[in-house]
Order: structure tokens, then sequence, then C-alpha cells
């Protein structure tokens, strides 16, 4: 069968009349299409076209939040883990010049006695000789400087890494606060067990200031107690010579 | 020259609100008879009728040129037909049976019974076709849609179409003593 109408067929289908809808129905169709364009007028710009900017917009905008996020939390983790802010870190020499390495030996003794919220030990620096002269001081700092990260080898590096460009920098911190954290959780535990007093060092000076002031007996007294304590550690030669009676 | 169809209906969707109004013109009463002689009940035809304008209203935004205005009208005009014949209990599947409800006893087909003889055992007949066969003979009549494209507008593939279509003018011809 073709598409053409028999002829016969289709001057019997119009002769059935050529029935129309009524002029109410017309007009409340054509209101209702009047009214669909009022309500909701056909964009001027074709809907693709809009998508085509708005997408992107929308990526753009999670973009910059997520980097703004992450900025802030690398601004905030120094304030979160005890770490020193990062305008401190970055200005080594002026801590060294403020505080003798002496001094800087002590830190740790009264960051001891204080609680870890400061931070101090891992800021201290201290002088290679008092390093060498004090191996108490690497029994205690132990745990922390086992390894290639050290405190000692990381201020090393910071000048370094100082130079290096913003982000590399940015990078290097977020590295060594991600190593430090646990160490100096730890190092903090093991102050916290401490007693209170003083450190090995800090008690051998106070016997040789004893032995000094001609108060033999009692830095004898002290001594004894000292090696009681301390039965592994060794007393430098030099403190040696200070602290036993001659 | 006058704008065709489907310039028209893109015409509306930019908010030309005449496009519209000339293209109703154009396919009121078309449509029209395609649903009351679809539907035979009057009141349910213009609500019908309606309802397939306003579809074609809402769906002004997606249309597309792919086929013809008519195509695109009369496809939504199927789709309100088969809507209304599931609620009323009749299975699409029927439609191309010859048992389905205008052929029921009693069934008396109203608003031609003053007609001629022949035109009257014409329109019976048409009213007594099953409803996919009717379709497919008022598309290829009232909408002057060639075979392909009722077979667009009813969702069917060209053969049953065709099928439809001959069974449809077969029967009408016998009914007017042409066989």
């Amino acid at each position: 069968m073709t598409d053409e109408r028999d002829p016969k067929l289709q001057s019997a289908y119009r002769a059935l009349g050529a029935e129309a809808p009524p002029r109410a129905l017309d007009e409340k169709v054509l209101a209702a299409s009047r009214r669909a364009i009022e309500v909701h007028p056909a964009p001027l710009v074709a809907p693709t076209g809009r998508r085509s900017w708005s997408v992107p917009l929308a990526a753009a905008a999670v973009l910059a939040l997520a980097v703004g996020v992450t900025v802030h939390m690398q601004i905030e983790q120094p304030g979160i883990d005890g770490l020193p802010p990062a305008s401190e870190r970055d200005r080594p020499e002026e801590v060294a010049k403020s505080s003798p390495p002496a001094v800087k030996a002590e830190k740790p003794a009264i960051a001891a006695a204080a609680p870890p919220a400061s931070g101090g030990e891992l800021r201290a620096k201290p002088a290679p000789e008092a390093q060498v002269a004090n191996p108490a001081r690497e029994t205690t700092a132990n745990t922390a400087e086992a390894g290639p990260g050290t405190l000692l080898e990381r201020e090393q590096r910071a000048p370094e890494e100082r130079a290096k460009p913003g982000s590399d920098r940015s990078l290097a911190r977020a590295r060594d606060m991600a190593t430090e954290a646990p160490a100096a959780l730890a190092k903090r535990a093991d102050a916290a067990a401490q007693p209170a007093a003083e450190t090995p060092d800090r008690e051998l000076e106070r016997i040789a200031d004893l032995r000094k002031q001609g108060r033999h007996d009692e830095a004898d007294k002290a001594l004894a107690e000292f090696r009681k304590r301390h039965p592994d550690f060794k007393i430098p030669a030099a403190m040696l010579e200070r602290v036993e009676r001659r | 020259m006058a704008a065709g169809d489907e310039q028209l209906m893109l015409a509306y969707r930019e908010g030309d609100a005449g496009a519209f109004e000339e293209l109703y013109r154009r396919h009121r009463g078309g449509l029209f008879r395609f649903v009351s002689r679809s539907v035979r009940e009057r009141a349910v035809a213009e609500e019908l009728y309606q309802e397939i304008w306003m579809r074609a209203i809402e769906a002004r935004g997606r249309y597309e040129i792919q086929a013809k205005f008519t195509t695109w009208l009369y496809t939504i005009a199927h789709h309100r037909l088969v809507d209304h014949w599931r609620k009323k209990g009749l299975q699409v599947v029927s439609l191309d049976t010859e048992s389905e409800f205008s052929a029921q006893p009693g069934y008396e087909p109203e608003g031609i019974l003053q007609a001629k003889q022949g035109l009257e055992r014409f329109a019976r007949a048409l009213d007594q076709l099953p409803p996919a066969q009717r379709e497919a003979f008022l598309l290829h009549h009232e909408a002057e849609m060639s075979v392909a494209e009722i077979a667009r507008a009813t969702g069917s593939n060209e053969e049953a179409a065709k099928s439809r279509l001959r069974y449809a003018t077969a029967k009408l011809k016998e009914a007017l003593g042409d066989d």
C-alpha cells in the first residue's frame, strides 16, 4: 500500500463533517499559551549557553574554596601541635642572639617543669660542645633525634629550606611538622615522667657549686645520691674534676 | 510565503505568542476531529483536546525540529489517548484486536444517525474500527500523514502502521460497498 489516499474514502470521510472545537475552548488554549510565555519568558540566551559558563564558574568557586581552606589549615597547624608560629621558626638567628647556649641548654628542664604547651624543646638548639659534654641530653632526646629528621639536622637544614621558593618552604614545613609531632609528644611524655626537680647536668652543676663553696660533705652526699639515681650516667671528665673531692 | 509549522513553533518557543496563534488556527480543526472521532464522547474529547494543547505548550522549551510539527503534535495526542484508554481499562495491546469495547453489544454511535445511509454505514464502520486501526486511518486522512509518519507518531514500525491502515481501509471500503 502506498501513502496515496483512496478518493472515495477521502470524500466519505470529509462528508462526516468538519467539527471544530468550541470558541470557549479556543480561548482557553490561547490564553494558556500567552500565560506560559508571560510567566516563563523564553531565555534570550540559549540554555546551553548559560550552562556553558555557569558550570566552570561553580567549579572555580569550589576550587578557590578548597585552596583557601588548605592554606588556612596550614597556617593554623603550628598552634595545634605546639610548634611555634611560622614567623618565629623563620628567625632562628634572633632566637640565638637573645639566648646564649648555656641558657638554651637549660630550656629543656624549664620545659619539663612547665607544661608542654611552650614548645621550647623543639625550638632549643643546643651548642655542639654542650651536646658533647652532656650525653644525658642525648639520652633524653634519643627518641626525637634518632633517624634522619633530627632537630639538629632540621635546624641546620632550615636556612636552605628558607631560601627555597614559598611553596617548597611550605611543603618542607608541613613535612617537618608531620615528623616532629610524634617525637615532640614522646619528649613531652618523658619530661612529664621525670621528677620536676633537675636534670643531671643541672644537678652536677649544683654539686660543683657546693664543692666550690667548700661544702664538701653536702657535695659528697649529693654526688652519692646522684650516682645512685643515675647509675648509667657517665660524668664527663671536666665535670668529674669539679664534683669529686680532691 | 507563510512560515512553516516548525518555524512557528520555534518562534513560539522564543516567546512569540502570535506564532502559536497561527499554529493553533491551522491545526485546531484537524486535531479536534482526530480526538473526537477517537473517543466519541464530546465532553471527554474536549477535555483531551485541551490537555493535548497544554502539553504542547509546556513542552515548547524542548521542541527541536526533528520531524514535521504535525508528527510531534499528534505524537503528544497519541500518548494522551493511550493514557485515556488505559484509564478506561482498555489494554494498549488490544488496540489491534477486533473485540474491543466499540463492538460490544448495545453500543450505539451518536451524532451521525441523521446522515445518509451510506455515510451512516461509513461512520459506523469507522467507529467500530479497533482503536489502532482507526487512529492510523485518522492520522492518514485527517492529519495527512504518511505511513512512516504514522509509525513515528504512534511509536510503532512502518509494517505495523501499514498493516493497520490497510485493514482500516478495507473495512471502510466494505462499509461503503466498494470492496
